[in-house]
Parts: C-alpha cells; structure tokens; sequence
C-alpha cells in the first residue's frame, strides 16, 4: 500500500511536565513510515507518556509534535491519526466484537455497509472471523488482545501506538502474540511505536529500538546495534546482560582506542571518552574460559558454575571483579574452585558512558 | 433518551400551562390557616376574575421574604396574621399608604394600627389573648381550674404551662407586653419569672401551646383564645379561659406591599377584604377571631370580647421597634436565663 | 489474509472531517448568539420564563419584549453594544484555518472579554439605576436601569462561554479538547454564579447591621455572644450556648448512628439470620421519609400521652414525663433517621473487608473473637469513622427533628432558621450563627479528608475472592441481635404509626376510624362539564412537588456525573478550589442556602424568585455533590484507558461520554437519579423561603399543616409521598436490574453523604 518512505511522527524537543516533575525532557526523533519502533526503558522512565503525547492523551509542555508531515502539537487525541492498543485492551465491555471493531469506523461516519464490511476485514486479518457477536467478557486474554488491535487497525492510521499490550499474556501467548504482531506490521507495512519494558520482546519485534532513561533518550538504533555496541553503561545493562568491569583507555586513534584491561589489550571504539579509567561493558557471552594452566589473560576463579542444557553459567572470581560467563559451547565443565584464564572476544567489548 | 423525552414532555406541559396565564393577577401573601386562605382566594378569584397566586407562609417568614425581596416585590398583598409584623414591615417602609372606602365601616381597633403607621396597614380581625387548659388532665391531676393570670403562677402547675417563646413568637410577645401594661414593667416582668418555674417548654410557633394541651401534653397553653376555641370546637377537651385581670390583644392585619406590581388588584382585594360579608365567612373555615367589619357577623364561638376584660393596648408603642428589643433582650437576660 | 482492501485512499477521506466540523460547531454557536442578540427578547419578562405572551404583546419593538440589539438603538442601552461586537467579531474567523495561532487567542478573547462584560454590566445597572454606591456618586443618580436577563441574553451568555472555551481548547488546554474546556467552563460558571455567589451574598450580610453597613464590631460581638458559647449547663441548671448543643448532639447521634449501623451491616453481612432483605428494607424507610413525620410519630408513641407512656401509667402506674422534648427526643429521632445513611455507608466496609484476609488470620491460629479482634475490626475503622463523620454533618444540618422535639433544647439549624423567621427578624445573627454551623461542618470535612482521606476505601478487586465472610463470634453476634430486632421493631412500630395516623379523626386524642383527612388532601371528583377535577387542597403542592423532582432529578445526576468526570478523568488549574465550591453548598444549611438564593436572585440580573427554576436551581446544586460522590465511586472502578481508546478512535470525548462510559455508569447514574429525586422529594430548610404560589412544594405544605396542628393532613401527605417515592424507587431499580450489565463488577454505590 503506502510504499513511499516518508517521516511518520517526529518529535522536535518535545517536554512534557506533570507539576515540577519532568517525565519527558527535550526529546527528539523520528520515525519513518512503516517502521516498528519500540520505546524501551525501566517504568518511569517516560516511554509510556511519551507513547501518549504521540496519541494526544497528554498534551506537550513544550516542543513540537509532527504526524505525516502535520504539526499536531495542539490537535487533541480525536484529530490525530493515530489509534492505540492499550496496555488493558480497553475493549468496551457492553459492546460485542464487532461494535469494538466497527467503533471508530463509526465515528467517521462511513456507509453502514462500509463499516461492516472493514470491520469484517479487520477481524479477518486477526483471525477472528466467526467471533463477531461475542462479549469480550467471553473471549480468551489472547483473543481479546487481537480484537484490540484489530480495532486500531481497520482505521488504518498513520501510526498505530502499542502501550505493553503483551503484559497480560502468559509467557507462550506472548511469544506467540507478537510474532503475530510482527506479522502483521510487515505485511501491511504499518508504522508501528510500541512501548515495552521487555528487552528481549524490543529486540525480538522492533526494527528500531529507543531506549529511554529518566525522562531522556539514551540511545536509539536497531536492536543489533544497541546490542553490540551500547552507548552507556544503562544501556549495555539494560539490554541483554554485560559485564560493568573497569579498565584503562591508554591511547586513542582514529575512531579506535587501545583498552586495558589487566592483562589484556582491546582495541575497540573509543566513543570520545578520556584517556584513563573507563567502564568497559563485557557481554557474558564474549568471555572464553581456559581451564589450562599454561593459559593466558586475566586470571580467576570458578566461584560457581551451573549446567542449563543448551549451555552453561559461570560465575568467576578475576583480577577486574566478578564476572557472569555464558559458555554456549559447554565443550567442557570446570568445577567450582578451579583456576582459569580469562580471555574476551571483540565484538561482544564495549567502552560506555557512565 | 427516555428520560430526556420525558423532561421535554414535562417542559412543554409547564410552556402550555403558562401561556394560557390571564393577564389579571394578584400574587397573595397570607398568614393564617390555609383554610382560610384558600377561602380568601376562591372567593376572590370568582367575584373579580383576576387570578390570585397564594404562597401561606406565617407571618414572621412572610416578613423575612419581604424583607428579602425589598428592591424588587414579587407578593402584592400581605393579608392576615398578628399585627406586630406588619407595623413592623410598616415602620421599615416595606408596605404601601392606602386608604380604603371601607374603612367607615371598621371598628375602632382595627384602624388604630393604620392611624398609627399613617395608613400603611389595617385590621381585619382582632384575637383576645388568654390561655385554654385541658380538662381531662386537670381533672386527673387534681388541679383547681385557673381564672386569671397569677392563677397560672400556683406552684401546683410546675411543668403544666406551655408558652411560646416570645423571640419566635408573636403570640408570646403580646403576652410579654399584657403583661407589662397590666402590672407595670417590673410586675410584669417578675409574672413572668415566676412563670418561667411552672413552663415546661417555650414553644417556638405561637400556637403549639394548645396544641399540646389538646393532646394531652400539656396541662395549660397561652394563646390566643380563638386558638383554643377551634380546639374546642374540634372536640378536643379544651376549656378557654379570658384572664380576670383583664388581657391583650391581637390585631390581625393586612398590608399592601410597596412596589406592588399588581398595585390595582391590590386594593381591590384590600377592599374586598373588609367588606361584612367576607369576614362573616371566617367562622365556616374555624377562624373565630372577631372581626373588624361593623357589620360582619360576630362567630357565635368567639369569646365574647364584650364580657372579657381588654385593656387598652398600645400597639403603637409595644409594636415598635426600640420596645420591641428592649422587652426582648430584657426577657432574655432577665428571664430565660434563670434557673427552674 | 489479505490487505487490499485496507485503502490509502479512503482513508484521507475520513481523517479529513474534524477540521470541518469544527466550523461548523463554531458556527452553531455563533448562530445561537446571533438568534439571541437579534431575534429573542433581550430582558426576562415579567410574565416569567416559560411565558410566551411576548409574541404576540408588542415584540419586538417594545421596550420590555425587544431584543438587544434594538435595546442598544431605541432605548439607548449603549452598554450592550459591545457584547455584539463580541459575538460579531468572530465571523472573521471562518477565513482562518484552524491551526492559526491568532485563531485560539482571538475566540478566547472575545468570549472572555464578552463574558466579563456581561456580569459587569448586568450586576452594575440594575432594575433603579446603579447598583454600586460608587457609581451612583461618581456618575450621579440614578443611572441607567434594567431588567433581569432573558432568552436574549442568556443565548448570547452561551455563545460567549463557548467562544471562550473553545479558544482555551486550541490552545491546547485540557488535551485540547473543546468539549472537556466547555464543560469545564459551563460548570465552573454555574458553580460560581449558584453556589458561591448566594452563599458570599449571605455570609457577607453577617458583617452588616441592620442598616446595611459595615460594622464588624456587632459582627464580632455577635460571633462570641453567651448565647452562642455560654457553658452554663457544666456547673449550673442552665442551658448551654446552641453551638455546644449542637456539637454535642452531633457527636451523640454520630456515635449512635454508627454504632446501629454497623450492627446492622454485621447483621446483614455476617450471620444467617432469615430476613435480611426485610432489615435492609426497613432501614431504608427512613431516607424517604419527609422530614417531621419521625419527630411526630415519637412523640405519639412516647410524648406525655403516648401510646407507650399511657401503656407504662396503665400497667405500672409510672406517670407519663415529657422526658421526649429537648435533647433525649432530638438523638432518638435523629437516631432512627441517619442510621440508614451510617448502614449504607458500613455495609460498602464490611463487605469489602477481604474474606481472605480473615481467613488468612484464622490459619494463623486465631479464634474468630481474635480474628474479628485483630483484622475484622481494624479494616473497618476508617469506615467508621466516615459513618460517624456523615452521622455527625446530617445532625448538624438537621431541621425538621429539632422543631418538632427541641424543647428547650435550641440548636444551631432551628436558631438560624427563628433568626430569620421569628420575631427577631435578625438575619445578621442568622449569618453568624450560620458561620459557626459552617465552621463545625467544614472542620468535619476537613478531618474526614485528610485524615481519612486515602486509608477510607477498603480495596475490593475485581477478581472473585473465594473465601466465604467469616460468621461473627458468638458473643458480637448476640449483641447486635439484641440492639437490631428492637430497632427494626420500633421502626416498623413508628411507621405503623404513621400509617394508622392517616386514618383516625385527631392523632392521639380520637382514634376513630376515618377517611377524612385522605379526602381532604386527595379528593378527585368527576364532573360532566370539566372532566377529573383534582379537588383535595393537597394535589397543586404534590403535582409541583413531582414536576419539579422529575425535572432536577435527571439534571443533577447529569451535572453530578459530568463534574465527576471532569474531577476523576480531567486535569485542569484549579480543580481542588472547584472541587471545594462544588461540595460547599453541601455543608451550607438549607434555610441559609434559601435565604442566600432569595437576596442573590431576587433581582436582576439573575431574576428568579417566584418561579420553578429556582427550586429546580437549588436542588440541583444542593443535591449535585451526591451526585458527584456516586458518580466518583463508580468511575474509579472503570479503567480510564476506556475513554483513552475511544479518543484514540476518533470518538470526541462528548461521544465517549456518550457511548462509553454513560452505559458502563448505568447503575451509578440510576442510583444517583433515584436520590436525587427523593432529596428534592423530601427537602424542607433551603426550600420554605423558595416556595411560591404557583410552585408551592408538598414539604413546605406539610410544614404549614403542621405548624397549624393539622397533624392528620401532614401524615397523610407523608404517607402518601413516602409510597409515591417507593413506587418510583422501584421502577427505577426494576429497570436497572433488568440491564444490568453482570459482568463488571459495579459495587452498589451507597447513598451516603448527603445533606
């Protein structure tokens, strides 16, 4: 359908205040039109209000809103082109399946037969056909989920908004749900913002991850990018797990620096830091152990080691602090109390901001 | 909705009731028992073909509304209830000077107020003051019957004597100020502290007292006597009492209010209503107060004022305002806040 | 699946129409207040609101029928030109788009500023000149004059409003909304010009003499006079000052009330007693019940020559005292009347105290004395202290009982009420003693708000809690039997007796049997010439009286509801300051809010005296913050993102309102419709000095038949209202119960807080 790119929703310093407690501060970005965008972050950190000021369900304190191309700084949540899967559902309790979906087709006071029919469509589309005379009441959590998002979508808006909408899932569904949900934005090439507090959902869907840190972005990219190579140290904590470890930025050229890290030397991307101590992000994954005596790198200790099957977990004693290690290998098990040495691949080593 | 249909239904009831209004109206103010208002009215409204809006409030509410409405009247005439209140509402300048054709045929009595108040209001009827006991309780407690006011001061009565209290009251008050005239200030106030032993409750409205005794709450209640007289008449066991040293009285009025809208169904009702053949009618409704017409017919259940001693009340001094505080706020301190 | 049928196309089609109706609202609007400055008769004719006779008498050229426009150029009302220019103006408007910043500020102006002017103008020039004594002496005597506004100018007032807020709403006030601004500024306009304004008027007046001028020494002398706060009654015979009568009361009947509630909620919630349903009833009677027809009923039973009285001298020669008049009568009257509100409010406590977390404390190894001890009690103590608090605010507010049992017991509302109407005729001392009602009112208030205001809702989830109440120990058990089957017998006894009172020739005298006094109220005869004629001297009041609670009933739930939800689901400046005000009216007594209505709207330029709106008027601000709770209570329960998504859906929240949350606050809307409707049934205080002749109310009849000893009349009337008020409250819940929505859990909403 629409298959010229263009900017779907920008945010131009945009600030939003409740009293003196900021929950958005000076936020800017954009989102291209058929792009799954996730809004990332622990509660509080203003992802969900942000989400809103997107809907018009809060209204800016300062800054610009754009929606295709239209400022909407002022235009409340009624006159925006945009619909919303809400965290609850929010399906109307005394309306069966079909008034839910046929809803907002209503209110733009299309042809009867217009309504019904898109609504029939949209009800198509989440698989649901069949179920239009139910009460919610009467439907399953997943069933209920897709009625809430076939009702955003058969308004086909500009930007469709999902606020957690996998939280009341139990964890199968929720695999299940958002792969659908993935589905579907491919496939009708939806612009898509979606907020979530998961990181593994963020990456498993988004094709953009934001990552929001109190009231700010910390860092914006595809979710490999975020992984690989995480900005902060919240960041590189936040989505998926690393390591926080200290070491030496000796000397920096180019683009790259030279890291120290007790016995061992990284080079890695310096991210304009200082020369001097730097925390260094250590994915567990990037960290081979060498239960050899004659071994190099850092040395340590097994303080604890776990066998889970498809891989395994270490817990180590070093020279730079204690260190979680994933062995996905699991060639060999090393018992708790041995010594080993420590060596870190490159691609899962990051220098980050504090 | 339904039931914003129905709420239109309602609104359109109100519109058609309203447009069918006559352009000839009387908006009546009146203070004695309804009965006797809507007579008042109905007869009104049938000889003269203006339609009469009646609101019956007592006459001390009816006083705070007029005073309420001061800059702008809505009521026309305020008809009945004791004539405090309208010298009162005459002495403020919230009534109107008028005077009527009718007023050769009045009695005396009754146009003392208006001499008083230069014309603003008149007398309609005129009510002796006195008290009524009840019978079956005197005779069961073994009580000697009383006949004048220090009759009611016997220790015997102690808790049996029901009075209102003359601050919400104008019943009370003109007991207050009988007894002032009759035995001086000082006697008349040391009456009533000796009575505050023998009263079990001020009442608040001027003709609970009877009430009361009529149902057996009470021995004895000071009212006015044709109050107790249609308790009487109602087969209650009340027997009336005129007081041997003589007793005041009230003198029930009428007034038109100032800026009255309907000025001329004003004082077409004002004559109407001192015509003879008007207040003959009172009796049929159980109003036996005596009226001021010379030729209204006396109810034959009045008591007879000619065989009861009437001082020679002054209305215009004890009606006015600084004696008025002045009794009030002595009663107050001198005599509510004693002991019993 | 397949997407082609979801259209790029079709959908710039639909996003297209806001804008667009935008103008046309605007236009509605505007053309409202054309039709009010051009057509409709600018000043309120004397004939009333619902008259028409101008048609036809004289419009539009005459004086008294013309409309503003003509006002300005052939009576020379100058001062109303601007308001046309106000509403002139924005026609250039249409020019504009929507997103123009001069759009929002340019209708904000011209409403505001039209706005302002209007009551500038209406409260300086008044029916004889300037109202302001400044005026009259800086631009000499008399000054212009007018009438009290009309048609005319109440279109063009909306039309303002509108303009106002509808600019605020482009401003992005209020997520932009321009229903939610007009809502806000309808409703805060209304609340000022109906709560605060009467109640400023009249509290003002405690600060004048009788003169009319400022003296603040009387004022002061009139605040702490003995009679108010004298102690005599600690060491001497004498009485106390009313306001220690009053509090004392208020905190006997509050710690009664609540103490029999609560046996009642234990009775009803906790045990297996047969007949709940029959206690439940019968502890509703009370609420419809007109107010005096308890006080006379105790005094036939157990006055001097009371049934019971007679009874106890008859078999035990114990003679008969008058022990009922003043402070023992007042309590037991005002006992048997607010135990109903303390029960309703407790039943919510209890029945929210979590089954789980009694069973919890039973698994724990306590007994059920100690559970009930230990977890049972504590939950519901909050509860408690807001039934006492309800108990103690109803005492105080409370007229009808303390006219008919005071005695020599004086309180606060009766003082007020023979400051006003007595002989005193004193309405300085009315508004002081009002002051010090308000004061004691307020504090209750603001107790119960901060210190109960958080820790008072026991939470109920909406997931079935499996476990089954725990039964009451043994020995609470047999208390509150002891204390309920008495009470529920002497209430069906004291309506027993009113019953019978209906239908014997004088109560307490001559019990013969008699349908005279039925007659009298409620005759209806037929006549060939005129049809059913309505002949019983009771039918105009009652007829007014149903006319009127029908038409505030629905209008107070509907204002109560829409401020709920401005209050729960908006946020807007101000909003603790109008939620104030709007509760302010609540706390005020009745016989002040009557007299402050009566100085505030007696003249222009809001003339309304003498008519039905004001008693409509008055009900509906009296009543509204029942409204306001029922609809608070019933909106916490319903997750905001409801309303969210149909915003989000493109409904405008007027629709949202509409669709969505009307529907979900069915039985919050029906209860708060139901109490309203028998608040202005059986309202007396506010209402005696509103009454007119044309709208005389069935209450202010009753008064009257009983200040007149008409006991017979005045029960038959009650008798006759409370089974009017039955049978309605019956409809309405028969249909409530048919539409009932099952599966959300909506909690029934408690009638409490009223006053």
């Amino acid at each position: 359908m629409n298959n010229t790119v263009h900017t779907a929703v920008e945010f131009l310093k945009v600030t939003k205040a409740f009293g003196n407690v900021k929950a958005v501060r000076d936020v800017s970005f954009q989102i291209k039109s058929g792009e799954l965008v996730t809004l990332l972050g622990p509660s509080g950190c203003g992802k969900t209000t942000t989400l809103r000021l997107i809907a018009g369900l809060e209204m800016a304190s300062g800054g610009q809103i754009m929606i295709g191309g239209r400022d909407v700084t002022q235009l409340p949540a009624t006159d925006r082109d945009v619909s919303m899967v809400f965290q609850s559902y929010a399906l109307f309790p005394h309306m069966t399946v079909l008034q839910n979906v046929s809803y907002g087709l209503t209110m733009s006071r299309l042809s009867k037969n217009l309504v019904e029919e898109q609504a029939l469509n949209g009800l198509k589309l989440v698989g649901l056909t069949g179920f239009e005379k139910r009460l919610p009441s009467e439907l399953s959590g997943g069933q209920q989920q897709r009625v809430a998002v076939a009702r955003a979508l058969v308004l086909e808006p500009e930007v469709l908004l999902f606020d957690e909408p996998l939280s009341n899932l139990d964890a199968k569904l929720r695999r299940r749900v958002r792969e659908e949900i993935r589905d579907l934005q491919q496939q009708l090439q939806l612009t898509v913002v979606y907020v979530t507090h998961d990181q593994e959902e963020a990456l498993a869907v988004s094709d953009r991850i934001i990552v929001m840190q109190e009231a700010v972005i910390a860092q914006q990219g595809s979710p490999r990018e975020l992984y690989e190579s995480p900005k902060t140290r919240f960041v590189a904590d936040f989505i998926g797990d690393a390591n926080l470890v200290n070491g030496q930025l000796v000397s920096s050229e180019g683009e790259m620096g030279k890291l120290q890290l007790d016995e061992l030397t990284i080079q890695l991307p310096h991210l304009n830091l200082p020369i001097g101590e730097v925390t260094v992000a250590v994915r567990p994954e990037a960290i081979m152990l060498d239960p050899r005596p004659e071994a190099t790198g850092i040395p340590g200790t097994v303080h604890k080691a776990v066998y889970l099957g498809s891989h395994l977990e270490y817990e180590i004693k070093s020279a730079v602090g204690e260190l979680f290690v994933i062995d996905p290998l699991g060639k060999e098990f090393i018992a708790e109390g041995h010594p080993v040495r420590l060596r870190i691949r490159e691609r899962g080593v990051n220098l980050v901001h504090d | 909705m339904r039931i914003a249909k129905r709420i239109g239904a309602l609104m359109g009831a109100m519109l058609i009731g309203s447009v069918l209004q006559a352009a000839d109206r009387l908006t009546l103010y009146c203070s004695p028992q309804i009965e006797w208002c809507e007579l008042m009215v109905n007869t009104f409204e049938k000889q003269t073909g203006i339609r009469v809006s009646m609101t019956r409030k007592s006459s001390g509410e009816t006083l705070a509304q007029i005073k309420a409405e001061k800059s702008n009247p809505k009521g026309d005439v305020w008809w009945g209830g004791t004539g405090d209140p309208h010298l009162q509402a005459a002495e403020e300048g919230l009534t109107e000077v008028y005077n009527s054709s009718m007023n050769s045929q009045l009695q005396d009595w009754a146009l003392s107020p208006h001499k008083a108040t230069g014309g603003r209001t008149v007398g309609i009827y005129m009510g002796g003051l006195g008290y009524g006991y009840n019978t079956e309780l005197l005779a069961s407690k073994g009580l000697p019957a009383p006949k004048c006011w220090k009759d009611l001061l016997n220790p015997a009565f102690k808790d049996e004597v029901q009075i209102a209290n003359p601050n919400t009251s104008g019943t009370s008050y003109t007991t207050l100020a009988t007894v002032v005239q009759l035995f001086g200030e000082d006697g008349g106030f040391d009456f009533m502290k000796q009575l505050h032993q023998n009263v079990s409750q001020y009442t608040k409205s001027g003709s609970a007292p009877i009430r009361a005794a009529a149902i057996g709450e009470t021995t004895v209640g000071i009212v006015f006597m044709h109050d107790a007289v249609t308790q009487a008449v109602k087969g209650m066991p009340i027997q009336t009492v005129a007081p041997c040293e003589g007793t005041g009285y009230e003198i029930g009025s009428m007034s038109i209010i100032k800026g009255a809208r309907n000025m001329d169904s004003a004082k077409k009702f004002y004559d109407f209503a001192l015509t003879a053949d008007i207040q003959s009618m009172a009796a049929s409704v159980g109003a036996y107060q005596v009226p001021s017409n010379k030729g209204a017919k006396v109810p034959k259940e009045a008591p007879d004022l000619d065989s009861v001693k009437v001082i020679d009340y002054d209305h215009a001094k004890y009606g006015s305002k600084d004696v008025r505080t002045r009794l009030l706020s002595k009663w107050d301190n001198e005599v509510s806040t004693l002991p019993r | 699946m397949s997407s082609t049928t979801l259209s790029l196309s079709r959908r710039i089609q639909l996003r297209e129409a806001t804008p667009y109706l935008f103008r046309k609202a605007l236009l509605l609007w505007l053309s409202v207040g054309w039709f009010g400055a051009l057509v409709l008769p600018w000043y309120q004719a004397y004939d009333g609101f619902w008259s028409f006779i101008w048609i036809e008498d004289g419009w539009p050229l005459d004086d008294e029928y013309s409309p503003g426009i003509l006002q300005i150029f052939m009576q020379d009302r100058l001062w109303l030109l601007p308001l046309m220019i106000c509403i002139g103006l924005p026609i250039i408007c249409f020019g504009w788009k929507r997103d123009d910043p001069r759009l929002a500020n340019f209708l904000m102006g011209c409403g505001g500023l039209g706005l302002c002017w209007i009551l500038l103008q209406g409260f300086v020039i008044g029916l004889r000149g300037w109202n302001s004594e400044a005026f009259l002496l800086l631009l000499g005597s008399p000054g212009p004059s007018q009438e009290g506004m009309g048609y005319g100018a109440l279109l063009v007032a909306s039309c303002l409003l509108f303009l106002f807020t509808q600019g605020w709403s482009l401003r992005g006030g209020v997520q932009g909304d321009g229903f939610v601004t007009g809502a806000i500024g309808l409703n805060v306009l209304l609340v000022l010009l109906f709560i605060f304004y009467p109640v400023v008027k009249i509290l003002f007046s405690a600060l004048l003499n009788e003169e009319g001028a400022l003296a603040p020494i009387l004022f002061f002398q009139k605040l702490t006079s003995e009679r108010i706060w004298q102690l005599n009654c600690f060491n001497t015979g004498l009485s106390c000052g009313v306001a220690w009568n009053s509090l004392y009361l208020a905190i006997l009947v509050g710690i009664t009330t609540t103490l029999l509630g609560l046996a009642f909620a234990l009775l009803v919630t906790r045990t297996s007693i047969r007949g709940k349903q029959a206690y439940r009833a019968i502890t509703l009677l009370p609420i419809i019940t007109p107010p005096f027809v308890i006080g006379l009923a105790i005094i036939l039973l157990f006055g001097r020559s009371g049934v019971v009285s007679s009874f106890l001298e008859w078999a035990f020669g114990i003679p008969p005292t008058r022990w009922i008049y003043g402070l023992p009568g007042i309590w037991f009257a005002q006992t048997m009347a607010f135990t109903p509100i303390a029960f309703l409010v407790l039943v919510g406590v209890v029945e929210g105290v979590s089954p789980s977390m009694e069973e919890a404390a039973q698994t724990l190894r306590a007994n059920r004395w100690q559970t009930f001890q230990t977890v049972t009690w504590p939950l519901m103590r909050p509860g408690l202290a807001n039934a006492f608090l309800l108990g103690f605010i109803e005492s105080l507010a409370d007229f009808g009982n303390p006219l008919v049992l005071g005695g020599n017991f004086e309180v606060l509302s009766t003082q007020i009420f023979f400051a006003i109407a007595g002989a005193q005729a004193d309405q300085g001392m009315a508004a002081v003693l009002a002051l010090v009602l308000l004061g004691f009112t307020l504090t209750a208030f603001w107790i119960q708000r901060r210190w109960l205001g958080q820790r008072s809702y026991v939470s109920v989830t909406g997931k079935g809690d499996a476990g089954i109440p725990v039964q009451l120990p043994k020995r609470v058990r047999t208390g509150i039997t002891l204390v309920c089957v008495p009470f529920g017998f002497l209430s069906l006894t004291l309506y027993g007796m009113i019953l019978f009172g209906g239908f014997v020739e004088t109560w307490g005298y001559k019990h013969n049997f008699t349908f005279k006094h039925y007659l009298d109220a409620f005759a209806v005869s037929w006549s060939d010439k005129f049809g059913l004629m309505w002949e019983g001297t009771a039918w105009n009041s009652f007829w007014t009286t149903l006319q009127i609670s029908a038409i505030s009933a629905p209008l107070t739930a509907g204002l109560g509801l829409l401020t709920a939800w401005l209050l729960v689901r908006q946020r807007f400046a101000g909003k603790d300051v109008f939620e104030f005000i709007t509760m302010l009216s609540f706390a005020i007594p009745g016989t002040i809010i009557g007299i402050g209505y009566i100085l505030a709207f007696n003249v222009p330029p809001i003339e309304i005296t003498g008519t039905g709106i004001i008693l409509i008027v008055c009900f509906l601000f009296r009543n509204m913050p029942t409204g306001i709770r029922a609809g608070v209570a019933a909106m916490a329960q319903l997750d905001p993102s409801l309303d969210e998504a149909s915003l989000t859906l493109g409904a405008p929240s007027s629709t949202t309102l509409r669709k969505i949350l009307l529907p979900l606050l069915r039985p919050a809307m029906l209860a708060a419709l139901v109490f309203s409707f028998v608040r202005a049934m059986t309202a007396i205080s506010a209402v005696i000095f509103l009454v007119s002749a044309d709208y005389d109310m069935a209450t202010s009849y009753i008064l009257g038949r009983v200040e007149n000893g008409d006991y017979g009349l005045a029960i038959v009337y009650s008798s006759v209202l409370i089974i009017v008020m039955l049978i309605v409250i019956g409809g309405i819940q028969w249909v409530v119960g048919q539409r009932q929505l099952g599966r959300r859990g909506s909690s029934p909403i408690s009638w409490s807080g009223n006053g």
